[in-house]
């Protein structure tokens, strides 16, 4: 019995072993075979699919209805930035008001600074939930739109720390598929765990109905709180991620747009769903680069048609409505994409089409 | 009078106003361990709203709330569930997009001892914890009768199967005593006779003291060893059911007395 279950160990960790490697080669495969715009491309995919995750941990699975996605990524991208660049860069970047020490001396690998981007979002995205998760919904999903906007504000204005509206130059591009697809692999892992985990039943079940739920001896505000934080812990190393994909990065840059374009991607995939946040975030990043096409003057049919910059926002907002008319759940619902579900649609096509009883 | 330890569940003196309307004043409880105690009146009596402060949704105006002799009122609810009060709702209350069985494995999550950590991790003692919860829940959702639906989203469920499932998710957290607000609500004769049993058998299998609201008089004469009967938010009798039925304020509450029912 212990024999078999130990076998069935070995066989899984293979299996999963050589799946990882196989994702790595073809990680290696594209970063050094295809061109710096496709790689790009899939680094932002991969930075978004961890990001959305986070953000549908806290508004699918755990029902808390936050907008605050934005400024905790800048939070993240601000803290890796800083601890990145090298301080020459620092001295040339902050040429008004000078950076602060000890900042404007040190330079950390870029795994420490993601972590401490990591970590410096979470304790934020605490100190902001803690008061603001007794309000619900809507009025929840103000206030902390409030607070990204604040922070983009106190980051505009905290020119000795942020150098303000100029905005940090130079960082140094560490972000590569490893380092992009890791995290998404690392967020998609977690969330697996976690959602599937007694805790992550409590969340669902706060979402499903508070006032039952606390009844169960399910504790809000810890559990809230648990959401809130890792949420903002995963934007913030997303965060860090992109400052260091694009290389500048200014607080312009943490709008409302950007949190609604998460956003988008968590309903488009279906709130409370992993394998449809993933799906979403890849498809929504990649037609965001493709329908640029729609943007660039052109000849059809010999008329000339100018291009009209933002035409490919009307395109999305239109797509978005034909999915929210005919998938009201969005692409996935809540379900997931697993083994199971693909037994599950054999065992059904057999019924249907080959009128066998399994 | 002998000592508030020995009883499960004391109320002493509660009061619940709501601006100016006092909804409970004056409340008085006293359960021993182990009774199947009834709390009836007629709508609007104020029943839920004795089940809302000792079940800790509500903070009292004035008064307290005893447990096994302890205070806890103004306690909140999730941590007067781990200290052994569940509760069922009037309306039900299920998790709708949870199965039946992860509603009552939801129900295990306050005896935890694994931390996230653990969770995350999938240590061995949290392994251990998620298979011993899985085996207690399918015994739990048997014991209702609802194994066969264990997969199913709790909101496929039927009305009687719903109320099944509430009380198997309150017996989840392990309690000692069991508030059930109106379990047979909304039920058929057979269903409701099916539902007395079960819960005379709940009770002797988890040796619970159990307070049941009812608003159907029948109901609770069969199977409550006492009662307290509820109007206008005061006590207007307590007893035996058949002190009970014989006492002439609460036919007068029920039957429509006018105004001397309200002193």
């Amino acid at each position: 019995m212990s024999g078999n279950r130990s076998n069935d160990f070995v066989r899984k960790a293979g299996i999963a072993l050589a799946l990882l490697l196989v994702f790595y080669l073809c990680i290696y495969w594209v970063q050094t075979g295809w061109d710096a715009y496709k790689v790009r491309i899939l680094n932002l995919s991969a930075i978004y699919i961890g990001i959305t995750l986070g953000l549908n941990l806290c508004n699918g699975f755990a029902g808390q209805f936050s907008l605050g996605i934005a400024g905790f990524m800048a939070v993240g991208a601000y803290t890796t930035a800083l601890l990145t660049m090298s301080p020459q860069t620092k001295a040339a970047v902050f040429f008004i008001d000078p950076l602060i020490w000890p900042l404007n001396s040190i330079q950390w690998g870029f795994l420490p600074a993601l972590l401490m981007a990591g970590l410096v979002s979470g304790l934020v995205g605490f100190a902001v939930g803690a008061p603001a998760i007794r309000f619900r919904d809507d009025y929840l999903g103000i206030t902390t739109l409030g607070f990204a906007e604040i922070i983009r504000v106190v980051f505009t204005n905290t020119r000795s720390i942020t150098n303000g509206a100029l905005g940090l130059k130079g960082l140094p591009p560490h972000t590569n598929l490893y380092w992009s697809w890791t995290f998404a692999l690392i967020c998609i892992l977690l969330m697996t765990r976690l959602t599937n985990s007694s805790y992550g039943r409590a969340l669902k079940a706060i979402r499903d109905d508070e006032v039952a739920a606390e009844a169960m001896g399910v504790n809000l505000f810890y559990h809230k709180c648990l959401a809130f934080v890792i949420s903002a812990m995963m934007a913030g190393v997303g965060g860090g991620l992109l400052g260091n994909l694009i290389t500048t990065i200014d607080p312009n840059m943490f709008r409302f747009p950007l949190t609604f374009t998460v956003l988008m991607m968590a309903v488009l995939g279906g709130l409370g769903s992993i394998t449809g946040s993933v799906i979403a975030a890849t498809l929504v990043t990649v037609a965001m680069e493709v329908l640029r096409a729609l943007e660039e003057p052109r000849v059809i049919l010999g008329v000339f048609l100018p291009g009209i910059p933002g035409m490919r926002m009307v395109v999305f907002s239109i797509a978005l409505m034909v999915v929210i008319l005919f998938y009201p759940k969005g692409f996935m619902g809540d379900r997931e994409l697993s083994r199971d579900s693909f037994t599950n649609l054999a065992a059904r096509f057999r019924r249907t089409f080959l009128h066998k009883q399994v | 009078m002998s000592n508030a330890n020995d009883f499960a569940l004391v109320c002493e003196s509660i009061a619940m106003q709501f601006g100016g309307l006092a909804a409970v004043s004056n409340f008085d409880l006293l359960i021993r361990e182990g009774a199947l105690y009834g709390l009836i009146g007629p709508n609007g009596a104020g029943k839920t709203t004795v089940f809302n402060v000792i079940s800790g949704v509500l903070n009292p105006t004035r008064g307290s709330v005893k447990l096994f002799g302890t205070d806890i009122t103004g306690l909140n609810p999730d941590e007067i569930a781990r200290r052994g009060v569940a509760r069922t709702f009037q309306s039900i209350r299920l998790f709708r997009n949870l199965t039946v069985l992860e509603n009552v494995l939801v129900g295990h999550h306050l005896r935890r001892e694994a931390t996230l950590g653990e969770a995350l991790l999938a240590l061995p003692r949290y392994r251990k914890e998620e298979q011993d919860m899985m085996k207690t829940s399918k015994e739990l959702l048997q014991d209702v009768g609802l194994e066969d639906v264990a997969h199913y989203r709790a909101s496929a469920l039927s009305y009687g199967q719903q109320r099944r499932l509430e009380i198997a998710r309150a017996l989840a957290t392990k309690p000692r005593v069991l508030l059930l607000d109106e379990p047979a609500a909304g039920m058929n004769p057979a269903e409701t006779e099916q539902l007395m049993q079960l819960i005379l058998d709940v009770r002797d299998r988890f040796n619970l003291t159990i307070l049941l609201i009812e608003h159907e008089m029948k109901v609770v004469m069969n199977i409550c060893e006492r009662m307290t009967v509820l109007d206008h938010g005061q006590i207007i009798a307590e007893g035996s059911p058949s002190e009970i039925q014989s006492n002439e304020r609460v036919i007068k509450a029920y039957l429509g007395g006018g105004a001397i029912a309200r002193h």
